[in-house]
């Protein structure tokens, strides 16, 4: 999660989060590397800076677990780009993380709200 | 299944695609990133940089992509195979002589530890073979003593500790209406010695303890050898009958092959008690030994406490002569492998030694290539490889090294081991066993990964120190070259060290060989031919029948042409123990019970000396006069003789034979004959009665057949001659008497030879140490050289200085050898008696022989070093 261009302090991608991202980027339909990014960081309000370092073996992993699958694709402005689609299986995925996350903010939001 | 070979097949199918994939999808999330900038109103030449720095790494990106799908130690390990694949091919005279090296020093290793292992490791063929052991009494002065009938039975019926216990012992019996007559060797075993050996019969059955009684029908079991040999594996055999020593034994079974319990082999199997008949007295001894195995749980100590518990209830019960008399016992396993041990231990150190000047070698060579890289290593690390992944691809290059050389030595160690089996002497019990089995590979490969580790340590070492500034920056050398230079010293050091004390004892060993061939042996066996015989029993029933027939051989004998004499002993020179017994001299304070000595006892008749030329210090030799009614006599050798009268004549004197607290005739000594060896050449002498033939015949004698000319070519004349006096009489052997003393010599020989070639190998090993050293030292040191002879140094100096650097070494390691010599020599000496007499001279010659040695290895560097041109030199530099 680099910061070198922006002195700002970002957030870090708590570990294993990124993948649930993805997932949930390619929820409304198939995108490349980079639109995967574009969509984070403006999702995220520019709070998160998406490394490519971690992005690209992130990418991989889902594919290993065939969440996603890959195709190449001309986009919109006639580049070609690897376009990543969710499986069947990434959208069962994608709901149960989802699931599991809003557990988890709902607890420590409790642990963190309670009055000491 | 089929989930998983998907699973597998997407990864694999996966991983193929990535690798162009990845970088055509790098370049266009490149292209969109710079779209982006562009929109976002940056100039096109700026836009590209700025994309580049968002991206990130680009060569990193592809990495952790790709690593997504391995396995990154696997795959980093492969890939230090293939750096250190490449290390190997860019210098192939150096690996070729490392792995030369390494398979010198893996292949003589391994090659001991096949014949190691097939001899003295591998459990014997028999179930719970590791809880088998042998058992025999002991006296005060003796151990492993024939056991008692008796003592057998109280033994079998009283012990806590053992599953069950067999007798046994070897015997020869004629075999007759069957072709030929032969001597065939019986086992004599008691009917639970089968079971013990988890043997079960191939034909037939074994015998029943009711048919191993005296007085029992005779029963015979054969032996897989005899039968598929002799009786051309007929199954019709069973209920046959057998004639042994004349008397008709049925078959009631054969054994399959690979019974191999007797030394020498067994032809077939008798009840043993059946055989001796009855026997009432707790002291008569047989030649019985005991096979028991052990309950689960016991030790052998244990188990010799609670038989010895039994041994001291019948000493108080019947005292006797034997009330000193305890259990003896030893496992199976070593008393199969015999006094081998001893010399297999001392051949398998030498290999091991030799393994090791090997590795100091390899080693040496490394480091001084290691130092010769430093800057290679120096740079990678500067563009930031990491130092554990160098030292790790250092290790691996070594690793692989000696992978090739294990392997190239595991080749030569098969061939080397089948080399000795084909030339090992017969007397090695089990060493046609001798396999490239698992557990020679799990040691050749052990011993491959430590010579990895061991020679991959130094340079590792060496690296781990290394200064990268000081490295990159001096282009000569370096704080490492120095101390490099310094542990390759030692390593040589060491070398000479270990090669001096293999040389030493290499030439004890074959110092003591030759002693014993050459030392006088107190006969002449030149032109003596050898005539074994053994009457059976059933034609030759008593002693006079059993004179009469050698009296009429020799009569016989004599009368051929070119035969100057004939005579004829029982136990012959280098015959080994033929039997000794208690004796008491007369006229001297009788020996407590546990005192009494012992002196081997032996048959001669009377030209037997004059035949074999053992000179007669004193009195006369036997007379046609001993006859059986004429008063017992005796001739003892010199050293009995000196070991009770050392002043006076030991004519006259009465010895007692069997010792005061037995019966036993009394003799009166009429002659002392010289000296002669009976446990073989060069070996101690122990004290030796001999009596007249005439007096006490032996059924198993051997004739010597002294003749002018060559004594083999008497052979036929010799073998006709039985033949007409006794056409059923199977020759034991006939052969030039020289041969049979050679042959008794054959174990120390090859044990002899191999440790000279260990020492030679050790010698050749330590010179090109030496000499790769000093060459390395020469070639680092052109441009001192040339300097100093700028300054005026004579080449002869220069010669001397670099001569020096060697020779300071060797006498170092020289120093350290001679030290370890001695040590060397004593361990030698506790199990070859004998060695220790020539260690000063041996050692002498040893340290001269390493120092010609090291002047040899040293003399072309530092001529070469004395050839240096000052000019050329300090012009390039």
């Amino acid at each position: 999660m680099s910061t070198v261009d922006d002195p700002r302090e970002r957030l870090e991608f708590l570990q294993g989060t990124l993948e649930v991202l993805i997932l949930r980027s390619l929820q409304l339909g198939p995108n490349h590397a980079y639109g995967i990014t574009q969509f984070l960081e403006q999702q995220s309000g520019e709070e998160f800076v998406v490394d490519n370092g971690s992005l690209y073996p992130a990418l991989q992993r889902l594919l290993q677990r065939a969440w996603i699958v890959a195709q190449w694709k001309t986009s919109p402005n006639g580049r070609r780009a690897k376009y990543y689609r969710l499986t069947p299986a990434g959208r069962k995925q994608l709901a149960a993380a989802t699931s599991r996350w809003e557990r988890f903010v709902a607890a420590m939001g409790r642990i963190l709200a309670a009055e000491g | 299944m089929r989930a998983l070979w998907s699973k597998l097949r997407r990864f694999i199918t996966g991983r193929r695609e990535l690798t162009g994939d990845l970088e055509a999808e790098i370049a266009a999330h490149l292209e969109f990133e710079i779209d982006g900038q562009i929109a976002r109103g940056i100039q096109p030449e700026e836009a590209r940089a700025a994309a580049r720095r968002r991206l990130g790494n680009l060569t990193r990106i592809e990495e952790h992509a790709r690593d997504a799908w391995t396995f990154p130690p696997l795959e980093s390990f492969a890939q230090d195979i293939r750096y250190g694949w490449r290390a190997i091919r860019r210098s192939p005279g150096f690996a070729l002589i490392v792995v030369l090296t390494l398979a010198l020093g893996i292949g003589a290793t391994t090659a001991i530890f096949s014949v190691v292992n097939a001899v003295l490791l591998r459990p014997l063929p028999y179930p719970s073979a590791a809880r088998l052991v042998t058992l025999g009494e002991s006296d005060p002065k003796a151990e492993g003593i024939s056991v008692t009938w008796v003592n057998y039975q109280h033994w079998r019926n009283e012990n806590h500790s053992f599953e069950d216990m067999a007798g046994f012992r070897m015997a020869q019996l004629t075999l007759t209406g069957r072709g030929d007559a032969a001597l065939t060797r019986a086992g004599l075993v008691t009917s639970s010695f089968f079971a013990l050996l988890g043997a079960r019969p191939l034909l037939g059955r074994t015998f029943t303890e009711a048919e191993d009684q005296p007085g029992a029908a005779p029963v015979v079991v054969l032996d897989y050898r005899l039968w598929a040999g002799r009786f051309g594996a007929d199954p019709a055999i069973l209920g046959a009958a057998l004639a042994l020593d004349g008397t008709p034994y049925t078959v009631i079974g054969v054994m399959p092959p690979g019974l191999r319990f007797f030394a020498g082999g067994a032809d077939y199997y008798l009840p043993l008690h059946r055989f001796e008949g009855p026997v009432t007295d707790r002291s008569r001894h047989g030649s019985m030994r005991l096979l028991a195995r052990l309950k689960p749980g016991a030790t052998l100590g244990s188990a010799l406490a609670d038989m010895n518990g039994i041994m001291r209830r019948l000493a108080e019960a019947d005292p006797g002569p034997e009330s000193q008399h305890r259990a003896y016992g030893v496992f199976l396993t070593e008393s199969t492998a015999g006094d081998t041990r001893p010399a297999l231990l001392m051949l398998m150190a030498a290999a091991a030694f030799v393994l090791i000047i090997a590795c100091a070698n390899v080693a040496s060579v490394v480091l001084a290539r290691a130092t010769a890289r430093e800057r290679e290593i120096a740079i990678r690390a500067a563009i930031g490889a990491g130092r554990r992944r160098l030292l790790r691809q250092l290790l691996t290059e070594s690793l692989l090294l000696a992978a090739f050389g294990g392997a190239a030595g595991s080749l030569l160690a098969q061939w080397g081991a089948r080399t000795l089996v084909a030339v090992g002497p017969r007397a090695i019990p089990r060493l046609a066993e001798t396999a490239f089995d698992a557990r020679v590979l799990w040691f050749a490969i052990a011993v491959t990964l430590l010579t990895g580790l061991f020679t991959g340590i130094a340079p590792v070492l060496a690296a781990g120190r290394l200064d990268l500034v000081s490295a990159l920056k001096d282009s000569g050398r370096t704080a490492t070259g120095r101390s490099g230079q310094r542990s390759r010293g030692a390593l040589v050091t060491a070398e000479v060290a270990i090669t001096l004390m293999l040389a030493f004892a290499a030439g004890l060993l074959l110092r003591n060989l030759i002693a014993a061939e050459t030392a006088d042996p107190g006969f002449v066996p030149g032109h003596v031919l050898s005539l074994q015989l053994t009457l059976p029993r059933a034609a030759y029933p008593g002693p006079p029948a059993i004179a009469r027939f050698y009296g009429a051989l020799e009569q016989d004998l004599r009368t051929l042409p070119g035969v100057t004499a004939v005579g004829a002993v029982n136990c012959p020179p280098s015959g080994g123990d033929c039997g000794d017994w208690f004796y008491s001299v007369l006229d001297r304070p009788a020996p407590a019970p546990g005192e009494v000595p012992i002196a081997l006892f032996n048959d001669a008749d009377r030209d037997y000396f004059s035949t074999m030329h053992i000179p007669l210090r004193e009195g006369r030799a036997f007379r046609d006069t001993d006859r059986p009614s004429a008063p017992p006599a005796a001739i003892v050798n010199a050293t009995f003789a000196r070991k009770w009268w050392p002043r006076k004549s030991a004519i006259g004197q009465r010895i007692k034979f069997g010792g005061p607290y037995r019966e036993g005739p009394v003799y009166e000594i009429v002659g002392v004959a010289g000296d002669v060896s009976q446990m073989g050449l060069g070996t101690e002498v122990y004290p030796e009665v001999y009596l007249p033939f005439a007096q006490s015949p032996d059924r198993g004698m051997v004739v010597m057949i002294r003749s002018a000319g060559d004594a083999a070519s008497l052979a036929p004349a010799v073998r006709a001659r039985v033949k007409t006096l006794d056409g059923n009489l199977p020759v034991v052997s006939l052969a030039p008497f020289t041969e049979s003393l050679a042959a008794s010599l054959d174990q120390r020989r090859f044990s002899t030879l191999l440790l000279a070639l260990f020492a030679a190998l050790a010698m050749l090993l330590a010179a090109i140490g030496i000499y790769g050293l000093l060459n390395y030292w020469v070639r680092m040191r052109e441009a001192e050289i040339a300097i100093r002879m700028a300054l005026g140094a004579s080449a002869r100096s220069i010669l001397g200085w670099a001569a020096w650097q060697a020779l300071r070494l060797s006498l170092a390691g020289a120093a350290i050898g001679i030290l370890a010599s001695w040590a060397a020599g004593r361990w030698l000496g506790s199990f070859f008696p004998d060695v220790a007499a020539h260690g000063l001279t041996t050692l002498a010659a040893a340290a001269v022989a390493i120092a010609l040695m090291a002047v040899l290895a040293a003399a072309i560097p530092a001529w070469r070093a004395a050839q240096v041109d000052a000019a050329h030199q300090l012009h390039c530099s």
